[in-house]
């Protein structure tokens, strides 16, 4: 066999594991629910990489743009009946645009560090409020999108199999682009710029243009999941632009490990499934003690090793691809 | 006419509340170019504090300052020592992970511990109002309003005459040379942060007279607290009470003349502004 193909083997196992997931769980709702919301969050915190990790910008607005996408998905939908396959890629767009318009200006005044973090963290506050207020489109009653047993024009499964394989899809190709940025001139000039940004621009890298590409195709993805979760959940309302969501995202890609492709993923694997189990365990009562569990995971990794359990992963695949090299 | 001036009279009370928050927060990031994204959260804290001694002892709101005060001064100290001590060296992204950790790990607490649902304290001592005309002033905000004045010139004072507060203002300015003329950076560090985090408790009892408490506003009063420091800029006391005042009259005419849901949207607006055209502050001295 050629080496490639063992490098790849690995991947094809996790892929054909992601395949067959739903057919063993077949039986119980409760584990393709888990399974759904662990790789829908994993595809958000692998999006946020390319911004939080690679370029080094601590995003706080994924809110912001799932509740985009999501609006924009939505409001197509129950209002002209557009079917969410368009209204998908109509989010992520308007998503994406959304955020040339705020990034554009952000990183021409080079506002950075800690002030884009607080930027765009306000960013998700300012357009639940602006939602909230626009009574035509958002509003504080749900928006509830019509329901159907099983249609593939509305997107609405009473399954959650679909759903899964949709957002696997989105996840792969995230995950796919994350690989093709970081072995591309884009991917080493945000490196560069999340590792020393003066460095970087004294050497020309445009950093400018780099960070504001990051962002987009980082919207673009959150915008395109957008989408989905407005047909997952069924309705749309303005709590969608939520900062706890935000918050999740940024700790499974920190705790993942800044920059590494993979991180996120099996950050989202670990967390996102232990807060599911707890809640079902715990039950409603004790509804925030996986955000207590989450946040003092967040301090303890960023605290002990910044460079994520990620690189835990990484290790393990170094040793396992070069042992497969050199038999 | 009338609402105009009654919002910016409410307005004016507020922004020196906020000029007091946003105190405690240039106190830390002046000193340790550590920025606690989790200053708002100590906000929310104290107010539970407050709320918590109030209603278990049953003394009067104003009286738990004296409860509060060293509570949080100490919690400062604990924080800076766990947690913050070590990233000082580290990459900016690992201490905004590490301060936006305790920001959620604050929120989750106190959702956790006292429910989502707000909270609020009957009236205090201070209540009732003033008429002067057309215009009512509440009494628990005009004496919000004074307290943070004074303990606005009482840090000024602190950092002017004592021996501590010179050395933070020594710290701030430059850090090596503070250490060789023999400044314990570390234990400089400390008392910053707990400085920082005291001044909270203060605006927290004095926000518990008139207003309710729930988990998610640590983050509104984080970013107002930003807000504010963007607008100064670091190192003049009297440009954040300036500046607190502004935005407060900012909020305030947001609320009564336009929705009261609007009051973020104007915060945003001022922040980016800030941010883009004026990056050091109205009265910034670096």
């Amino acid at each position: 066999m050629k080496p490639g193909f063992k490098k790849l083997l690995p991947l094809l196992i996790l892929l054909v594991v992601a395949l067959a997931l739903p057919f063993a769980m077949l039986s119980n709702q409760y584990y393709l629910i888990l399974l759904t919301t662990v790789i829908l969050y994993a595809t958000l915190a692998s999006a946020w990489n390319i911004i939080g990790g690679m370029a080094g910008q601590f995003d706080l607005a994924a809110g912001a743009y799932l509740g985009l996408g999501a609006f924009t998905s939505g409001t197509l939908l129950i209002r002209w009946n557009i079917t969410p396959w368009i209204g998908m890629i109509a989010g992520g767009l308007i998503a994406a645009a959304f955020a040339f318009l705020v990034g554009y200006p952000l990183f021409r005044f080079k506002v950075r560090e800690v002030w884009y973090a607080l930027s765009s963290a306000a960013l998700v506050m300012v357009l639940r409020v602006v939602f909230m207020m626009w009574e035509q489109v958002g509003g504080p009653t749900e928006r509830y999108i019509p329901f159907y047993d099983w249609s593939f024009y509305h997107l609405r499964f009473r399954s959650y199999i679909p759903y899964y394989y949709l957002i696997l899809i989105i996840l792969i190709i995230t995950l796919w682009l994350n690989h093709r940025i970081r072995n591309r001139k884009l991917g080493y000039y945000l490196l560069a710029l999340g590792d020393n940004e003066e460095a970087a621009e004294i050497l020309g890298v445009d950093a400018r243009g780099s960070k504001l590409k990051a962002l987009m195709i980082y919207a673009f993805i959150v915008g395109v999941l957008g989408g989905v979760y407005a047909c997952l959940y069924g309705f749309i309302h303005p709590n969608f632009f939520s900062s706890t969501i935000s918050l999740e995202v940024s700790i499974l890609g920190v705790v993942g490990g800044v920059g590494i492709t993979y991180g996120p993923l099996l950050a989202a694997l670990i967390l996102v499934s232990g807060r599911e189990l707890l809640r079902a365990n715990v039950g409603g009562q004790l509804e925030s003690l996986y955000l207590v569990i989450y946040a003092i995971v967040l301090i303890v990794i960023a605290l002990f090793r910044p460079q994520g359990i990620g690189s835990l992963l990484q290790k393990a695949w170094e040793k396992l691809t070069t042992r497969a090299a050199e038999e | 006419m009338e609402t105009v001036v009654q919002n910016m009279i409410n307005g004016i009370m507020m922004g020196c509340i906020y000029g007091l928050i946003a105190l405690g927060l240039s106190i830390i990031f002046g000193v340790m170019n550590i920025v606690n994204f989790a200053h708002g959260d100590f906000v929310m804290l104290s107010m539970y504090c407050t709320f918590w001694v109030s209603s278990l002892m049953s003394v009067d709101t104003v009286a738990t300052i004296a409860f509060t005060l060293p509570l949080l001064f100490i919690f400062g100290i604990l924080t800076y020592y766990l947690i913050i001590h070590k990233t000082l060296r580290q990459k900016y992204i690992t201490q905004i992970a590490v301060t936006v950790g305790l920001m959620t790990l604050l929120r989750a607490l106190a959702q956790l511990i006292w429910k989502a649902r707000p909270r609020a304290l009957p009236d205090s001592i201070v209540r009732g109002t003033i008429v002067l005309g057309q215009y009512t002033i509440m009494l628990s905000r005009l004496s919000s309003a004074l307290v943070s004045i004074t303990a606005i010139l009482l840090v000024s004072l602190f950092m002017a005459k004592t021996w501590p507060g010179r050395a933070i203002r020594a710290t701030s300015d430059d850090l090596d040379a503070a250490s060789l003329m023999g400044v314990n950076y570390k234990w400089t560090f400390a008392l910053a942060f707990g400085l920082g985090s005291a001044l909270t408790a203060i605006a927290g009892a004095m926000l518990m007279t008139f207003q309710q408490v729930d988990p998610t506003m640590g983050l509104r009063f984080g970013l107002l607290s930003f807000c504010i420091l963007a607008l100064a800029g670091l190192g003049s006391t009297v440009g954040l009470l300036i500046s607190g005042i502004i935005v407060g009259i900012a909020e305030s005419l947001a609320m009564g003349l336009w929705d009261p849901r609007a009051r973020s949207l104007v915060i945003y607006v001022i922040f980016v502004l800030v941010l883009w055209l004026r990056p050091r502050g109205l009265f910034g001295r670096k």
